[in-house]
């Protein structure tokens, strides 16, 4: 009983405050926000039947680690497609080919910075998801390198290639209409 | 990591230019992407790249909240939230964080008032530790646009960040200094072979006040707010060259 309620107080103490990073993360891995919602519920359950197991956490990193392997494991299950690279050059190209008209003859840093939510949605929705999940951590959430690698498990060095490259193939979806 | 790294190959230099921009390079490897930045054309169309694209994830990316429906049903099987007969559970965290606010900011008002001499002892503090530091800036970069997002996460709020480079004052990076308790964040800047702290620590009153001059165990510190930020300049520089510092950065915020 004491117990329940102190499991209860450090979930909403460590844990509710990471919520909408938790949510973020989940929808920058899962295509729908209908998935992206159950992977963070079971995430949630996860980190409140394993809060009182671990001492002094970075509560942030540890429960992004858990949406990360929620989403890894629940996508294998539901939508064994969606973890091999699916890109849809097309209808992102689709999608962008509206804009190209007016930004004919814009330089291509202005043109990125242009850029508005919808093409960058499509661009970062067509990423891999690896790449697509480094970028989020990184630009929306600010995380270090350090703090990327713990949550996707990977070598620091992977963080840094992923992420280069994430931002070139941004980057050249973005310019490709240019032309 | 940056240690092993060969400056032999461009790719591996176009993927530090991208560490670079993210502020995990230490100083020395900094220093030198940076003088290769500045030599090489391709590098620095990636380094404006990745400014671009950031700048337009900045704006256009809006950082979504989890939805509300969403946040009650987690709070509801967890048993957090019980049905309507007691205070919800949001609304005894809405007034734990507006009770938290009030102490929170009666304490700035506190130090303001009563012990302005604590927050510049902090600050000064703060400047030498950073001098006995192996270097005085935990991300080291002369670009504005790495310093500013480094700070996210770290600190409630990014500091303003000027470019002061052609004006004699060149950007070296940010730390985090301790004031009162509190994670505040700290830019670093050069005159010739001298360091600037200026500390911006957040200020429980709205009002401006102009630039004050003092002296601390033999620092120069120049003190003014703006926007309800707290700025402090301290340096060994003399007292002219903190006060030109400091009306160029002031010059930069209006």
């Amino acid at each position: 009983m004491g117990a329940e309620e102190d499991q209860k107080a450090r979930f909403a103490k460590l844990i509710t405050p990471y919520l909408s990073h938790a949510y973020r993360l989940a929808r920058s891995i899962a295509s729908s926000h209908i998935d992206a919602e159950d992977i963070v519920q079971e995430a949630c359950l996860r980190a409140f039947r394993g809060i009182n197991g671990v001492a002094d956490i970075n509560a942030r990193a540890w429960l992004l680690t858990i949406v990360h392997h929620t989403a890894c494991t629940w996508l294998r299950k539901n939508r064994p497609t969606a973890l091999i690279s699916v890109v849809d050059v097309a209808a992102v190209e689709a999608k962008q080919a509206k804009f190209s008209e007016q930004d004919a003859d814009t330089p291509e840093t202005a043109l990125i910075a242009k850029t508005d939510r919808a093409r960058l949605e499509a661009a970062i929705g067509s990423l891999s998801l690896p790449y697509r999940e480094t970028f989020a951590l990184r630009e929306v959430e600010g995380l270090n390198y350090r703090e990327i690698a713990e949550i996707t498990g990977v070598p620091i060095g992977t963080v840094m290639s992923r992420l280069s490259r994430a931002r070139d193939q941004l980057n050249d979806m973005i310019e490709r209409n240019k032309l | 990591m940056t240690n092993s790294i060969s400056s032999s190959s461009s790719d591996n230099s176009i993927q530090l230019v991208h560490a670079y921009m993210d502020g995990e390079l230490d100083l020395t490897t900094a220093l030198s992407i940076e003088e290769k930045i500045a030599a090489d054309p391709k590098l620095a169309a990636e380094r404006d790249r990745i400014i671009a694209l950031r700048d337009a994830v900045q704006q256009n990316l809006p950082r979504d909240p989890i939805p509300p429906t969403l946040q009650r049903r987690i709070e509801k099987t967890i048993g957090l939230r019980q049905e309507n007969s007691h205070p919800s559970w949001r609304s005894l965290a809405a007034s734990v964080a507006l009770a938290v606010l009030v102490t929170g900011s009666s304490t700035w008002l506190f130090l303001d008032s009563k012990a302005p001499q604590t927050m510049e002892d902090a600050v000064v503090a703060g400047h030498i530790r950073a001098l006995m530091a192996p270097q005085p800036a935990d991300v080291a970069s002369s670009e504005r646009h790495t310093v500013k997002p480094w700070f996210n996460g770290r600190v409630v709020e990014a500091p303003h960040v000027a470019d002061l480079t052609n004006a004699g004052f060149p950007l070296i990076g940010g730390r985090i200094d301790i004031v009162a308790g509190r994670p505040v964040p700290t830019l670093v800047y050069g005159r010739r072979k001298h360091i600037i702290s200026l500390t911006a620590v957040p200020n429980a009153s709205k009002a401006t006040s102009g630039p004050s001059v003092s002296v601390d165990n033999g620092y120069n510190i120049v003190h003014w707010v703006t926007n309800g930020i707290s700025y402090w300049a301290v340096s060994d520089v003399s007292d002219p060259e903190l006060d030109e510092f400091a009306k160029l950065f002031r010059a930069t915020q209006s």
